[in-house]
Order: C-alpha cells, then structure tokens, then sequence
C-alpha cells in the first residue's frame, strides 16, 4: 500500500488580496525599526550577545538587551533568502518555495488526545505522532508535518522521540516546534542527516525545519535561540515565531502588538544572518487575545484581522511566512465552533499567499487532538481551495450549445454535456454524504470513518533498515546523555 | 414602553477584489446576450409579451418566446439606477445603497419551524414570522428583513400576512419573495402605502421591495413578472432570482450555469426597464448543484460556492446592485457543517462589493428555522465584519510609548492603553462564555438564551394605531376576496 499517497494539492490562488497598504508597511516596518533601535530585545545568551557586540549592536550586558540600528539591521537582512527548499524523504514531495503557493501543515505541540475508539481524554505519547503522521502523509491538503502532540512518554528526549516517529511514517517534510537547547539540536541534526544521506544533501533538500518561539514582550529564549544557531549552521531552515497576547504580553491594540512581535522576530532574524549569511529563515506571527475577565488566551476573538497582515509584513521584509489558521478554542471537534472560527482561515490566508501555514487538527486553542479533526479541517481547506482557483470560462464551460438544445423550460439531465462534466464534480467533501435512506449523514461521523480508514490502510515507505537502525542508535544515546 | 432599534451595521470591507477578471465577465455577459438572442426566454404572461414586442424584442406569442437583441438589452438596461434607497419604518434604518457597505436580511420561505417553547419541529405560522422579526430587528446585522418563514395558517393570503407580522415586528425594510400576482400584489402594496404614509415618501423610501423567481431553464414567473410590474410602477424595487441548479436545470458547468441563469435574469430586468425606465431593480444569482446521485439541490458543494460572487460581478457588470446569496446550509442542524458553510460565501460576497444579501437563520438548504440559528449566524457576519474592515495603524494603535515604557519582560496589564483598547475590543457575546462548572459555554446553549432573552426584552416601536387599523383592513379585504383566512 506505499502506493496510494495522492499528489500534495497545495493553495495556489488566482486572487491576491492587500490587508495592510505599502505605507501601513512602511510604518509598521519603521515602528519597529524604531523599538529595535530605542527599546531593544532581551538576548539571554552569551554567544548571541557577543555576535551582536562584534556586529555593532548596542548591547547591555547587565540586562542582556541588545538595541540594533537601524543600517546594522537592513545590512544583515540583505543575505536572508526570499525562497528556499524544504526538502523530504521523497524528492516528489520537497516544498520548493515559491510565489503564489502555500503550503500547510497539521498544528502540533498538543498534550492531549481524545483516544480514537474509547473517546477517553489521555495525555499524548509517541505512538500518536507516528499515527498522525501516517494520516498527514495521506491527505493532499497536507505539504508538511508538525508533530501533532507531544511524545510525552519520552520525557526530555520527546522533541527527538517525535522526529523518529514522524520519519519512520510519512515521507514528507518534518517541521519541529519543540528542539530547543544545543544538544538537542545537535541530535537532531544527526537524525536529518541520516535522513537526508549527507550533510551536502541535509544544505540541499533539507528533510527537516524548525520554529523557535519569541517571548513576548521582547525577549528572546536562551534554548531556542542555541538551537537555531546549531540549526542554520547545518543549512536547516529555522523560523521564529512570537506569539503576542493583546491586553497582557503585548499591547491592546492589534497595530502595537504587531510592531512589538515583529522586532522580536526581526532581531533573531538579524543574529541569524551575521552568524551564517545566506542561512534560510522564516517569519511567523500569532497573535491572541487575553479574555478581560480571565485572562485567559484567546485564539480567536470576533475581531481576528491580525492574523493575514503579518504576512505582508514578513514579504515586506523580503522573507517567507509562515502563516497562522486553524486551532478552533473549541474543546471539543465537529461543533459549530470549532467550523465557524476556522472557516475562512484558508481563504484568507490563501489571498496573502504565505508560503507555509500551520496547522490543521487541534482543538482546545492547539491542545487536544481528536484524530478526525484533521479531515474537518481539510474540508475547509478543500472548499478554499476550490474557491481560490479561477473559474474556467471557455467554449465548453460555457455549454451555449447545451443551453440553446434544452431551451426554455426542460432540463439538462440527458445531455452529453452534463454527463461529462457531473463526472468530475464534487463530492469528496465530509458534506453530502448519504445513508441507506439517502438522508444526509453527519459529517462528524464520515470524518470519524474516514480516519480510521486511513489509519488502518494507509502505510507509508519504511525507511531502510540501515536509517532506521540509526535513528535508534542516536535516540539511545541521546537517552543516555539528556535523560 | 418600546425599545430602542440599534442602528446597522453594515460591512464595509476595506478593500474590494474581483473573483473574476474582466475578460471572463465579458466572455460570459456574451453567452448571456448569445442566449437571449437566439435562444430566448419563455414568458406565460400576455401583457409582458405585448410590453416586449413594442419595444423592439423579437416575440413568438403562439411559443410565447422573447428574444432580444444585445443592442436592445443594452439599451433597456441603461435607465436602470446603479444605486438606489430601501427605506424602512424609521429613516434612521434606511438603506442607501452606495457602493461601500453590504447589508444582510435574513434568509426567507422556510416551511418549518423548531418551535420555540417545545423544540418540536412543526409547520411554519404567522407568528414565528412576527417573533423573527422582532429578534432581526434587535440584530445590528441584519439589515432588512425577509419573513424568514411561510404563514402557512393563512394559507391564500400568506404572503400578505407575512408582511403584517414584518412590518408589526420591525422598524427596518421589509422584502417579500412570496407576493405573486396581480391581487396580491395590489394589496402588498397598498400595505407599504400605510407603511410610508404617502405614495411620494413610498416611492423616495420604498419600505418594501419585491424579489420574483425565475424558472430555470430560461423561463419567467407569470404571477411573478406581473407582480414586479406592479411593484416597478408604485416604485417599489424589484429583484430577479435564478435558481439554477448545475447539472438539471443549468448546465452542468459553472459558467454555462451562469450564463442561463444570467440570462434569466437580465430579460427580466430589461422587461421592467421597458415598461417603467428607471425603475429601481436588482440581479440575484443564487444557484444550486445537483447531487450527482438524489438529483438534490445543494447550496454548498465546494467549488459551487464560487458562484456567489461571480453572480455579484455580473450584476455589477449590468450595472444594477446585487442580491447575493450568502449562508446558504445544507446542514441539517446547527452546528459545525452550517458554520463551515455560512462564512465562505459572505466573505467572498462582501469583497466582490456585495450590496445586499440574504439570509441568515435557515437550515436544511433553507427549509427549516431553529430560531438560535439567526443568532449563531449573526456571529459569524460580525466576525466577518471586523475582519474585512483593515487595521488601524495610527499612531496610538502603533502603541510606540506604550512599548517603549513596558520595554522587555513584564506585560501591559496595568497600562492605561491597556484598559482602554480592552475595553474596545470585540469578543464574541457567543464563545467564551464561561461555565461556572468550568470551561466555557456550549456556543448553541448561550445563543437560544440570547434568542428567549430578545423576545422577552425586545419590542420594537409600534406601528401608529391606525396604521394597524389599516393593515387589518387591507387583510380581511384581501382575506375575502383572494379566499384564506384561517
């Protein structure tokens, strides 16, 4: 069964939307020029504070807060690439970066998981992401894999437990949201390599990436930051992402948290680039919101038009973005929250054209897996899709000979036309789908069906023993070493 | 006491975009011109097959064909108004239409109810009608107001009916989609007379409009197209719908749909423009795709839904304001699949410059009303809303001073700008709410709270006592001479 994977099917839009105007860029880009140069950012690493003191950064060494100038900033982001490649264990499935195309991932990092036959609530452990895995390597809809929930029967070593189980069930490309710290990262480097076959082929078409948190306000995270720079060393693709929360980490306004998040992004960014010109990077940006009576994080507000902006902002710079959708705040799936918050986030984000985006099948604000989330979420994904292509106008879709052969009153049942083309109309959906009495089902069922369909028949290539044997190797001794 | 009706809030997105570019309009505007002229359209009504002849059109009356020539329909529709006003009850909710902002009605002609004590389904009555109406007035989303369900205990005279329970229950416009023929339409009418007062304000600030079905493929309503003259002549703004549905009543192509039903609607409009030039209309293209397998009408199959808003662009492209078709539901109930399918087609609608559409609140591809449903919808249009509406970069929402005293490490909770933007923003009155148990709110739970909590507090200005009168009187007229009643 290795070969029933369908091809990616990846958002290519034939509209571009502008949500921020090029002088609401402009300012946004000069405001944060304006913090990195007078507010500054919190690098709580020696090795970091040291590059940026070489460099010409204005570096606090009490506080470990570094102010950048502006030059000093536009000059180390002259060498970050706008496009790159990301490769995966099949060279038919690498992402090679481009206008006008997006692709997305599963959301990752959950701790819990609503077990597919009882329904019980469990923590997460390391068989989930490779079962999770098998299903992202199935859907089209899916370009990229985030590890879905954290192997947390792997204790320290889970981020490197996580790799393993992603690679040993899907041939796509990997991104981890959890390596942090410089052995960590080492390890991981060792794993890519076995996947990638060499360390020229690891620079070349990269099988993995990482992303890095911020922490909001202005401050960088000792262990993320060590990790990227062991990463963008080995040619690993490295993103930063601040995660700003309106009303506590960041400013109430959707414009200041922007600004604020941004020079967090920007300034790792600039370290990267003096540290290893040329090294391929990416933006990220989530915003939230903090529930004013709780204060509690809020994913999606009424008022979400943060959300597509920042990607303007990371072309601005002249880098990719990854873009934020999906992660419902609903606590449990196939509600009507959990379609009404992510309904639009596709489209939306398609009209910008991130070059990848996270991440479908979590609920509880990226908590809780249910497996069958995934296919809701490509449902929505799908219907975007469909609406982001340009409709076809020709002489065949037109059909003026179909229309003037039935005439007036009548019907389109027995021409040839409708024959031809009913055949390659829908219904792939979740939606529409009927019972033995021909009565709609419920689309949380069929994608509870459909799940499990997949999980059960779908299996991805193995990896050669020799890669498996490996990566068993350098998780032991990672156990060993890290505990 | 009467409550007070919170003014609209229409969407206004920042920026506008076109699903289609303009060598495919133009490519599908001729198909339409093609069919009309050659093809034609079938009109089962004398006096609008005599109005077509004197002016110019081609018609076959034993075949009761029109065909009408691209010049012909061009000329027809240039006396057509770009933008017009929907009045309502109080000036204060009149709709101008203007190009900037999109204004929502409810859907319409659900045939059933979930009743609102028993949560029983049942057939649809008057006063389901009349207490939709009081919740739409409520809602700062819904800007005119279709009678979201069928009076079907005034079964001859139910849409006339239906608009004495509208027009009892909400200061805002008020839209029909059932008045068809001539008696009924006289007396609705008559009705929106007693509403403006005076037949020069009804036709300044028309509180009714009219919106008439086509019959795909390629047919006109006779009680339909009769009705909307009547409605054109008192000045009252008339729409053409077509219903198409890929793959049985339209080809099964989307834009051989669009074209046939296209073509409806445009020789509907240029018969108006004919016989009343400058007769406010609009172009509604809300089409369906027909299961491959039952023959059903769908309202949301996945590429369908880019429908919607090319049938806005042609609108615009004749040069007339849209109806568009937003939050259509093949859902049976509410829940993730009439979310999933209500916000796509308003979005999408909304950027191609939308002027008006409809309908929130129906499920079961608009057959049946769970009351909670119009305020589950509502929610999604405000989402919508803010979202289309662009981002404040001033330089208090840049918050430069604000970041510069917090500077790294510590948070905002205790800054003014803090209190202040808080205060401002808008969560949902739906999601997040939270259980005392813990955790939050079913979202379904709180909007049928929300929906007993408007019907209790919510009652809109009266009508003057005598407008009452007269509403009753032109009832039991029509009651007696159309048959019905109870």
């Amino acid at each position: 069964m290795n070969g029933n994977r369908p091809a990616l099917e990846p958002i290519r839009s034939a509209y571009r939307l502008q949500y921020l105007t090029d002088e609401q860029l402009d300012q946004l880009q000069d405001a944060t020029l304006h913090v990195l140069e007078n507010v500054g950012v919190k690098f709580p690493s020696e090795k970091a504070l040291r590059v940026l003191k070489q460099h010409g950064a204005q570096v606090d060494q009490d506080t470990q807060t570094v102010k950048i100038k502006r030059d000093m900033v536009f000059n180390a982001m002259k060498t970050v690439p706008r496009y790159f490649v990301m490769g995966a264990r099949t060279p038919e499935y690498d992402l090679r970066l481009e206008d006008g195309v997006t692709y997305f991932t599963t959301d990752g990092c959950g701790v819990e998981v609503a077990d597919l036959d009882t329904g019980q609530y469990r923590a997460s452990r390391k068989s989930d992401v490779g079962m999770m895995a098998r299903v992202a390597d199935y859907l089209p809809s899916i370009g990229f894999y985030w590890p879905m929930v954290s192997a947390q029967d792997f204790g320290r070593t889970s981020p490197l437990h996580e790799l393993d189980a992603g690679w040993n069930n899907m041939v796509k490309h990997f991104q981890s949201e959890t390596i942090m710290g410089e052995r960590e990262a080492r390890y991981a480097v060792e794993m890519a390599t076995v996947i990638a076959g060499s360390k020229e082929e690891l620079r070349r078409r990269p099988p993995l990436s990482s992303l890095i948190c911020t922490v909001s306000p202005l401050m960088q995270d000792q262990p993320g930051i060590e990790a990227a720079m062991i990463f963008a060393e080995a040619g690993i693709p490295v993103g930063f992402l601040s995660m700003p929360t309106l009303g506590t980490t960041a400013p109430a306004t959707q414009a200041g948290a922007l600004v604020m998040a941004d020079a967090e992004i920007i300034s790792a960014v600039v370290l990267m680039q003096l540290m290893f010109p040329g090294c391929p990077l990416f933006h990220s940006m989530m915003q939230a919101w903090a529930d004013p009576r709780t204060g509690g994080y809020v994913s999606y507000p009424r008022d979400a038009r943060g959300r597509y902006g920042v990607v303007e902002m990371a072309h601005h710079w002249g880098m990719p973005s990854l873009g934020a959708c999906y992660g419902t705040d609903s606590a449990v799936t196939g509600t009507w929250q959990s379609a009404a918050e992510p309904a639009l986030d596709t489209f939306l984000a398609g009209l910008t054209s991130p070059e990848i985006v996270t991440g479908m099948g979590l609920s509880r604000t990226y908590t809780r897996l249910f497996p069958e989330q995934i296919i809701l979420d490509d449902d929505l994904y799908q219907r975007a899709r469909a609406y982001l292509q340009r409709m076809d106008v020709n002489d065949e879709t037109l059909a003026l000979e179909s229309i003037s052969n039935v005439g007036p009153g009548g019907h389109f049942l027995g021409q040839k036309h409708t024959r031809e083309h009913m055949r390659t109309s829908l219904v792939r959906g979740v939606t529409h789908q009927l019972d033995e009495n021909n009565k709609y089902r419920d689309p949380h069922e069929v994608a509870r069906e459909r799940v499990k369909w997949i999980i059960e028949n779908h299996k991805p290539d193995p990896l050669e023993a020799g890669q498996q044997a490996e990566l068993t190797r350098i998780l032991a001794a990672a156990d060993k070493e890290l505990g | 006491m009467s409550s007070i009706t919170p003014l609209l809030q229409p969407i206004r997105p920042s920026r506008h975009f076109h699903v289609i570019d303009e060598g495919q309009i133009n490519q599908l505007a001729n198909g339409t011109l093609e069919i009309l002229a050659e093809t034609g359209v079938h009109c089962p009504s004398e006096k609008c097959l005599r109005i077509y002849a004197d002016h110019g059109a081609q018609v076959d009356f034993a075949k009761q064909i029109v065909r009408i020539k691209p010049d012909l329909a061009a000329a027809s529709l240039s006396t057509a108004p770009r933008y017009y006003t929907m009045g309502a009850r109080s000036p204060a909710h009149d709709i101008n239409l203007d190009g900037t902002g999109l204004f929502c009605a409810t859907d319409g002609c659900g045939v059933e109810t979930i009743d609102f004590e028993t949560r029983i389904r049942r057939p649809s009555r008057k006063d389901d009608i009349a207490r939709m109406a009081r919740i739409a007035d409520h809602l700062t989303s819904i800007g005119f107001y279709w009678p979201i369900v069928t009076a079907s205990d005034h079964p001859s005279t139910s849409p006339l009916h239906e608009l004495d329970a509208s027009f009892n229950n909400t200061v805002k416009h008020v839209q029909s989609e059932t008045v068809m023929g001539r008696d009924l339409a006289r007396h609705a009418i008559e009705m929106a007379r007693v509403i403006a007062k005076d037949r020069e304000t009804m036709r300044k600030r028309p509180p009714l409009s009219l919106l008439v079905c086509c019959i795909a493929p390629l047919g006109q309503d006779r009680e339909g197209m009769e009705s909307a003259l009547m409605f054109a002549e008192a000045g009252l703004p008339v729409g053409f719908m077509s219903m198409a549905n890929v793959g049985s009543t339209g080809p099964a192509t989307l834009a051989g749909t669009v074209v046939a039903g296209d073509a409806e609607i445009v020789s509907a409009m240029v018969l108006i423009q004919m016989a009343h030039p400058g007769a406010p209309v609009f172009h509604s293209f809300m089409p369906g795709i027909m299961h491959p397998r039952t023959g059903a009408y769908q309202a949301t199959a996945w590429e369908g839904t880019l429908l919607y808003p090319i049938g806005v662009e042609m609108a615009h492209h004749w040069g007339v304001p849209t109806l568009a078709g937003i939050f259509a539901t093949d859902g049976q109930v509410p829940g993730w699949q009439t979310a999933g399918d209500a916000a796509s087609s308003l979005m999408l609608c909304a950027l191609a410059g939308a002027e008006t559409g409809s309908g929130l609140g129906l499920v079961e591809s608009c057959k049946l009303l769970y009351p909670e449903e119009l305020l589950l919808d509502s929610d999604i249009y405000h989402r919508i809303r803010t979202e289309a509406a662009g981002i404040d970069t001033s330089r208090e929402a840049l918050a430069l001073d604000v970041i510069k005293e917090i500077g790294p490490r510590s948070h905002f909770l205790k800054h003014r700008h803090t209190r202040d933007h808080t205060r401002r923003r808008t969560l949902s009155d739906l999601t997040s709410q939270p259980n005392p148990s813990g955790g939050m709110r079913d979202p379904i739970e709180v909007a049928r709270e929300k929906v007993d909590w408007i019907l209790r507090e919510h009652h809109p200005e009266p009508l003057e006592e005598i407008q009452q009168k007269e509403l009753t009187r032109i009832l039991e007229a029509a009651d007696r001479e159309i048959g019905g009643g109870k």
